[in-house]
C-alpha cells in the first residue's frame, strides 16, 4: 500500500485548508489521514497517523515519559493549557515546546495534506487539548509541504523502499560506505521487519526526514530494495496494445535473470540492476 | 525561560545584526523572524539558506566524527557588504532548525556574532 504522499503538482487552486483559512475559521478540519486544528484561520496544531505526535517523539528522547504525558492531558486538556502544563511542571522549556510542537506540527501537514472536500469534514469551535503553542498560516504551510515533496521527487526511482521492510546490506569489501549519523542510526534500527514509517515511531523522529533517508540509503545501495513484482516480461514483437504493430521487424529476444543473480552484495552491480529494473519499468 | 520570540528578540542585540530567524531546514519554514531580511523577503530567504543546509546535512563528508551526536555547528557565508550566519539548534528530541543571522559586515564582529548565536541557540533550550 503506498503512503499518503501529498501530490506532486500542486492543486492550481487553493487547497480546502486554505479555503477555510481565508474564512478565519476557529475548529478542527478532519481529512482521512489527518487533522488541522485552526484558530482564526491559522494553524496551531496538526496531526496524522504517518507521522509520529509531539508524546511520541518527547517520550522517545526520554524528555517526557508516557504516563506524565497522561498527567497532562487529565490536568490541563480540560483548559486546552497542555502544552502550558508540560512547561510549567519543569519537564521542557518554551523553546523545546515551540520546536518540538512546530517540527511535528510539519511533519503531520506533510501526510495529510491534502485535504479533498469529499472526504474532509469540519467540526466549528473544537480545540486542541495542548493549546495554542504557535500558529502557522495555511499558504506557509502549504509552501513548506511543497518544498519537502520536491525534494522527497529527486530519489523518486527509490520510492519502493518506503514501505517496505527495512533491510541493511553488509558492507562490500570495500568496508562501510561513509553515512550521516541519522543514517547509522536508522541502519542500526533496521532489523529486516519493520518498514520506514515504524522505524520513525520507533525512534520518535520526523517520518518525512525518515523517508528521504531511507531513499538516499537504498539509492546508495546500503539498504536492499524490495524485489519488483508482477514486472511483466517483454514479448518479442509485443507493442502496447498486445498486437505486433504493422511491419514490425522481429525484435531480440532477451528475458530478466533468474532471480539468484539479482541479490549481490556488490553495491555496483546492484545499482546497475536498480538502473536496469528502472529503464524497464518506463519501457 | 525565553522561547523562540524572545531567542529572535536578543538576537537583535548582536552588533551589526540587521535581521534573524529560526528555520525548519527540510522545508524552508519559517518558525518566527525578527528584524530585516535580504530583499525585505523572509520567506526567501528561509527558503535559500534551507537549501544551503540540507546540502550540507545531507553529505557525510561533514560528518567525519562517527558519533551519534549530530556534528554540524556553523555554516558561514562572506559576501560584499554583509554576512550570513547559520547556526543548527540541537535538541534532545528529533527536530531540524537553525538560526540563521544577517550581518551587517562593517558593523559585525563575525567571531562575536558567531560566540553569541552559539549561545542563543543553546539558551533556546536549556532549561
Amino acid at each position: 500500500m503506498a503512503l499518503p504522499l501529498p501530490p506532486r503538482t500542486p492543486p492550481a487552486s487553493a487547497g480546502l485548508l486554505e479555503r477555510f483559512a481565508a474564512e478565519g475559521v476557529t475548529g478542527v478540519l478532519r481529512g482521512p489521514h489527518g487533522s488541522f486544528y485552526l484558530l482564526d484561520g491559522a494553524v496551531y496544531c496538526a496531526e496524522a497517523a504517518t507521522a509520529p505526535g509531539l508524546d511520541v517523539r518527547l517520550a522517545a528522547a526520554g524528555k517526557v515519559p508516557s504516563h506524565r504525558w497522561q498527567n497532562a492531558v487529565e490536568t490541563a486538556g480540560p483548559d486546552h493549557r497542555g502544552g502550558q502544563f508540560l512547561v510549567r511542571e519543569g519537564w521542557l522549556t518554551q523553546g523545546e515546546l515551540e520546536i518540538c510542537h512546530l517540527g511535528a506540527l510539519l511533519d503531520a501537514a506533510f501526510f495529510a495534506l491534502p485535504l479533498r472536500p469529499e472526504t474532509t469534514s469540519f467540526t466549528p469551535g473544537t480545540a486542541h487539548w495542548l493549546g495554542v503553542v504557535r500558529r502557522i498560516s495555511a499558504a506557509a504551510l502549504q509552501r513548506a509541504t511543497a518544498r519537502r515533496r520536491a525534494l522527497l521527487d529527486r530519489l523518486r526511482p527509490w520510492e519502493a523502499a518506503d514501505t517496505s521492510p527495512v533491510v541493511p546490506v553488509p558492507p562490500g569489501r570495500s568496508g562501510p560506505s561513509p553515512t550521516t549519523g541519522r543514517q547509522r542510526r536508522l541502519l542500526a534500527r533496521a532489523d529486516g521487519r519493520h518498514t520506514p514509517t515504524e522505524l520513525a515511531r520507533a525512534l520518535g523522529q520526523s517520518a518525512f526526514v525518515t523517508l528521504l533517508d531511507i531513499r538516499r540509503l537504498a539509492a546508495a545501495g546500503l539498504i536492499r530494495m524490495p524485489p519488483a513484482t508482477a514486472l511483466p516480461r517483454r514479448r518479442p514483437g509485443a507493442c502496447l496494445d498486445g498486437r505486433p504493430a504493422p511491419g514490425s521487424r522481429p525484435t531480440p529476444t532477451w528475458q530478466l535473470p533468474v532471480p539468484d543473480i539479482l541479490s549481490t552484495a556488490d553495491p555496483d552491480i546492484a545499482l546497475l540492476i536498480r538502473l536496469r529494473t528502472a529503464l524497464e519499468e518506463n519501457l | 525561560m525565553p522561547g523562540i520570540d524572545q531567542v529572535l528578540s536578543r538576537a537583535m542585540g548582536i552588533p551589526g545584526v540587521l535581521g534573524a530567524g529560526l528555520i525548519d531546514w527540510t522545508s524552508g519554514l519559517t518558525l518566527g523572524t525578527a528584524g530585516r531580511a535580504p530583499h525585505g523577503d523572509h520567506e526567501a530567504a528561509a527558503a535559500d539558506t534551507a537549501e544551503v543546509v540540507q546540502a550540507v546535512a545531507r553529505n557525510a563528508t561533514f560528518d567525519t566524527a562517527g558519533g551519534s551526536a549530530p556534528d554540524l555547528e556553523d555554516l558561514i557565508i562572506t559576501a560584499a557588504g554583509s554576512y550570513h550566519l547559520i547556526r543548527f539548534v540541537h535538541t534532545a528530541f528529533d527536530s531540524q532548525t537553525y538560526l540563521y543571522l544577517w550581518l551587517d559586515r562593517g558593523q559585525a564582529n563575525l567571531a562575536v556574532a558567531r560566540l553569541r548565536l552559539r549561545d542563543l541557540a543553546a539558551e533556546l533550550v536549556a532549561a
